[in-house]
């Protein structure tokens, strides 16, 4: 099977367990995506531009975050398989207040706005799809809400590696650190003092 | 001394700093602090020994280098070791029959460094470089000079400092690498 068709078969899986789509639905929405290939660091999309893509993570950790003066919020990380891009800026085309920066080598489909927007008018299982999909992240979202409002820092720090133990290998702790809020050097002794 | 292709030359050593970055992330910033204290077992540097070390040179370095970099689209894309800059990196890098080498004074890591610090500290600083290799595809490696940490009367050519700056690198996090 060649890297394309392997890489839109976990795309499929993925919108399948959103909501199945019809063949002809498929054909449509299979059509409009491109392999993409970014380094570690590299900036994909900027504040103040409007998203131009929607991306299907299929290697790597990247990040939206948001830049106060010099302090940054680390607001969401996308891995595999799930999609990535600055999603109100894409859905609403109006310009990001966020960047869209990979954290390790990266390897994405990636579908343009246009295209993507386009096919959501006139098909309404892919709108649906797509419905439960940011549905799902919302809930997502507002459980993160939940956890930083409520939750100690030792909480959100084992939260974190529950919910995604791989990441301490994949990206520099300062990220992790900066995602749920805390000291990069209180996220070292938490490294040390808790045991998973 | 032969002439080479700038992204050939920049293509090797952003996936040489990327493979060092690949150590700091996957496994030394997820060792105790047991462990990056440890001192090798013929008493030589621990791992927060050797990332000191090499830290202590990015505080010159990538200063230095980000204020000698002049991008300019139009700017020679291939690039020439001089002789004294085929030398350097020659000395630094790692292989059959590489000779111990004495630290100098400034360099010399204290025996018990913050290690977490460290690390953390050499994860900046090679994104801050990864960042200086992506502008320098534009920068003319050859007519680019920068002075070395030893003496700002010896200048270098660009291409020649990357080279034996990453390579430098290159030696320590392997011999860090040893200590796991």
């Amino acid at each position: 099977m060649s890297e394309m068709s392997s890489s839109l078969l976990l795309l499929r899986n993925l919108t399948t367990t959103f909501h199945p789509l019809s063949e002809m639905e498929w054909q449509a929405f299979s059509k409009i995506w491109q392999p993409f290939r970014a380094k570690r660091k590299e900036v994909l999309t900027l504040a103040g531009e409007t998203e131009r893509y929607l991306y299907f993570v299929l290697e790597g950790v990247q990040r939206v975050f948001f830049e106060h003066q010099t302090r940054e919020a680390t607001l969401v990380f996308t891995y595999s398989p799930s999609f990535g891009g600055v999603f109100d800026s894409l859905m609403q085309q109006k310009p990001s207040r966020f960047f869209y920066e990979t954290l390790s080598p990266s390897f994405f489909l990636r579908a343009p706005a246009t295209d993507f927007l386009q096919l959501l008018e006139g098909n309404p299982g892919i709108e649906k799809m797509v419905r439960k999909g940011l549905t799902y992240t919302l809930a997502g979202m507002m459980e993160r809400m939940v956890e930083w409002e409520c939750f100690s820092s030792e909480e959100r720090f084992r939260k974190l590696l529950q919910r995604s133990p791989h990441i301490l290998q994949l990206v520099p702790h300062k990220y992790l650190a900066n995602y749920i809020g805390i000291d990069p050097t209180n996220f070292s002794k938490l490294m040390n003092s808790v045991r998973i | 001394m032969k002439t080479i292709k700038r992204t050939a030359l920049l293509d090797q050593l952003e996936s040489e700093v990327e493979s060092h970055l690949q150590s700091a992330i996957s496994v030394f910033q997820n060792v105790s602090d047991t462990l990056l204290q440890q001192q090798s077992a013929q008493n030589g540097w621990s791992i927060a020994q050797c990332l000191w070390h090499i830290n202590s040179y990015g505080h010159y370095y990538l200063p230095a280098i980000a204020h000698a970099m002049k991008p300019d689209a139009a700017s020679r894309d291939t690039f020439t070791s001089s002789w004294l800059g085929a030398y350097f990196t020659r000395l630094m890098k790692p292989g059959e029959g590489m000779k111990k080498m004495k630290a100098f004074k400034d360099h010399t890591p204290p025996l018990q460094p913050d290690g977490r610090a460290e690390v953390a500290e050499f994860i900046r600083q090679q994104e801050v470089l990864l960042g200086l290799l992506r502008q320098a595809r534009q920068v003319d490696l050859t007519r680019t000079k920068v002075a070395i940490s030893l003496s700002r009367w010896i200048k270098l050519r660009l291409g020649d400092v990357f080279q034996f700056y990453v390579a430098h690198q290159g030696r320590h996090v392997a011999q860090a690498m040893r200590n796991v």
